[in-house]
């Protein structure tokens, strides 16, 4: 993959972390595709075996589309979504990114690791999630959608008391 | 450690003024106790038999800090042992699920059939001698295992009242969700499984007992336009009492009829419910707008109805509330759906779980903050004063002495016509101290 390409996609998701971080999700949902499939599947514990998956596809914690997420960032600016008022901080820690061509001629497919982590009220203890993601990244006009977004966290039992952030 | 006749004295004098001394939510000695004379008698619910799909698949579980395997056998039975090695103790399966004819324990060696029958020691009669009984040293079976409309429930208790007794008037209930179809429900997927802080007996209530929090912990849903500025919505209705520490709140509308008849299932399905449940049965099903309710201690379940303006669904989940201490949970949840339901329906039914419920739930993120600030605002000295010197007593006073049962509700059990009542929740606390005070 071309550096120019590589550098203009991993800017793009630094500026999506950083929008999340700062709740500023009605800028982050504009750089959803209109089409998008965001998912976070569960994490499993299995035997190893050739070909086998420790993710369940049937089930996932989260499955949303577009007007989906909306309600969910919508819900959040209340007054009384309790799980983020008083809003916890959270950071977006993004690396190890991987791209690769898409299924489209305007399209990658972009892996990357995440770390995210959250300070709640008064807490001593911080939350945390850990794992990958699989996007597919849509140039449109000069700007990058995504047009796709799987999230796998690494845990089989979630360490976080909800999931009422986006990663 | 036991409760002296003291704490005893003052918890049931307090329980009949309305009263739930504080103290008990974290007490560290309570919950150890509560492990003995609760968890370890009353009958826990493990998983869905459509977990269990073919001879030799199986799933680990817990029942608080006993590790369960539960298996389907060659002939198609249901078993569960301790999932421990009979030899060194070692956590037998680590994996959620499977499908294996054989256990074998990774430290020494011995290895157990489906039946948990030992049928291999590594060297056996070379080192154990010649007479090796292998027939002594399979693995643990849990003492009691038993399924009610294709809930697994399990007992550590040998003596205890079999499923259905204690179940009891519960199973009417239970009936409209899980017998309502041909062919019962199955599990989708796996349980969603996360970790929050709170104490099992809140979390329980929650659902079995708690309606009137609907208002204000979900007020948001209120600021979306999404459900009525009526504080009363969640209250029309019937709180009902079922014994044992069960209870239900069968939530409809001012009117007293649902907008949207059975739940919002397909209409024809409906047919297939006139023939499976009862003319009362279908009446409150018919007019509900919501079933919540759980079967004590740590079983919730809730039927409810989520969708767009035109389209309603209706989405059912179970969950575990699995105690790690006074003050934390692993939550278990299970999204389950009719077999007999068409599958596009399934698929909308289960769209709408997910925003409403589970981890990521818009209704449930708010819960765990709930839940939380309980237990964090619990465990000083104030809170924790067993002389309750601080006024550190909970109100249970709600419906208490200004609410008398409605004799025309058609189910069984007591039934108030309010869900706005704490009547479930005092007789939860009672069966509890009643529980914590057995031999």
């Amino acid at each position: 993959m071309n550096a120019e390409v590589h550098h203009s996609i991993a800017q793009f998701l630094y500026r999506e972390a950083y929008l999340l971080d700062y709740r500023r999700y009605l800028e982050w949902l504009e750089l959803l595709a209109d089409d998008i499939v965001y998912r976070m599947p569960v994490r499993v514990t299995t035997v190893n075996e050739p070909g086998s998956t420790n993710i369940v596809n049937d089930m996932a914690y989260v499955e949303e589309t577009k007007s989906g997420l909306t309600i969910r960032a919508q819900r959040l600016f209340t007054k009384s979504a309790w799980a983020e008022n008083p809003a916890p901080r959270q950071r977006h820690f993004v690396s190890n990114i991987r791209v690769e061509a898409g299924p489209r001629e305007n399209e990658y497919v972009v892996r990357s690791y995440f770390l995210f982590k959250r300070s709640r009220s008064s807490e001593p203890g911080t939350e945390e999630l850990f794992g990958e993601r699989e996007d597919i990244l849509r140039q449109v006009d000069g700007q990058w959608r995504i047009a796709r977004r799987t999230v796998y966290p690494d845990q089989a039992v979630l360490s976080v008391m909800n999931l009422s952030m986006f990663l | 450690m036991t409760l002296t006749q003291k704490d005893i004295q003052q918890l049931k004098e307090k329980m009949a003024e309305g009263y739930l001394p504080q103290w008990v939510l974290t007490d560290p000695d309570i919950f150890r106790l509560e492990q003995e004379k609760i968890f370890a008698r009353t009958w826990h619910f493990l998983g869905h038999e459509s977990e269990l799909k073919e001879p030799g698949s199986y799933v680990t579980r817990w029942i608080v800090n006993d590790p369960v395997l539960l298996v389907r056998t060659q002939t198609g039975q249901i078993k569960a042992f301790l999932n421990s090695c009979s030899h060194r103790g070692v956590r037998l399966c680590t994996e959620d699920f499977g499908n294996k004819r054989a256990f074998t324990c990774p430290y020494h060696g011995w290895t157990y059939d489906l039946d948990g029958n030992l049928i291999g020691i590594v060297a056996g009669n070379k080192v154990f001698g010649q007479n090796v009984n292998k027939e002594a040293w399979g693995l643990r079976p849990i003492p009691r295992l038993a399924s009610y409309q294709g809930m697994i429930f399990a007992n550590l208790d040998p003596n205890a009242m079999s499923l259905e007794e204690y179940l009891g008037d519960m199973k009417w209930y239970l009936d409209i969700i899980l017998g309502r179809s041909d062919g019962g429900m199955e599990v989708r997927g796996v349980p969603h499984r996360w970790i929050a802080k709170g104490n099992w007996k809140m979390t329980s209530e929650n659902f079995a007992a708690d309606p009137y929090h609907v208002q204000m912990t979900h007020r948001s849903t209120v600021e979306m336009g999404i459900t009525p500025k009526d504080p009363l919505y969640a209250s029309y209705g019937h709180q009902v009492v079922l014994g044992n520490g069960h209870g239900i709140n069968v939530i409809t509308t001012e009117s007293g009829q649902s907008p949207n008849p059975f739940q919002g299932t397909p209409e024809a399905m409906w047919p297939m419910f006139e023939r499976n449940l009862s003319p009362a049965q279908l009446q409150v099903f018919r007019n509900a707008t919501v079933l919540v309710g759980g079967v004590y201690p740590n079983l919730s379940f809730i039927s409810s109805v989520n969708g767009s303006e035109e389209y309603k669904y209706n989405h059912v989940n179970f969950r575990v509330w699995r105690p790690l201490g006074p003050d934390r949970m692993e939550i278990w949840v299970w999204f389950m759906i009719d077999r007999a339901f068409p599958e596009s329906y399934k698929e909308k039914s289960y769209q709408a779980f997910l925003r409403t419920f589970g981890a990521s739930g818009t209704l449930e993120q708010d819960d765990t903050e709930n839940w939380a600030r309980i237990v964090e605002a619990s465990g000083g000295i104030m809170a924790r004063d067993k002389s309750l010197s601080y006024n550190n007593v909970l109100n249970y006073l709600m419906g208490f002495g200004n609410l008398e049962p409605d004799a025309n509700f058609p189910g069984p059990g007591v039934a108030y016509p309010t869900t706005y009542t704490d009547a479930v929740a005092r007789s939860m606390h009672e069966f509890w101290l009643d529980l914590m005070t057995r031999e």
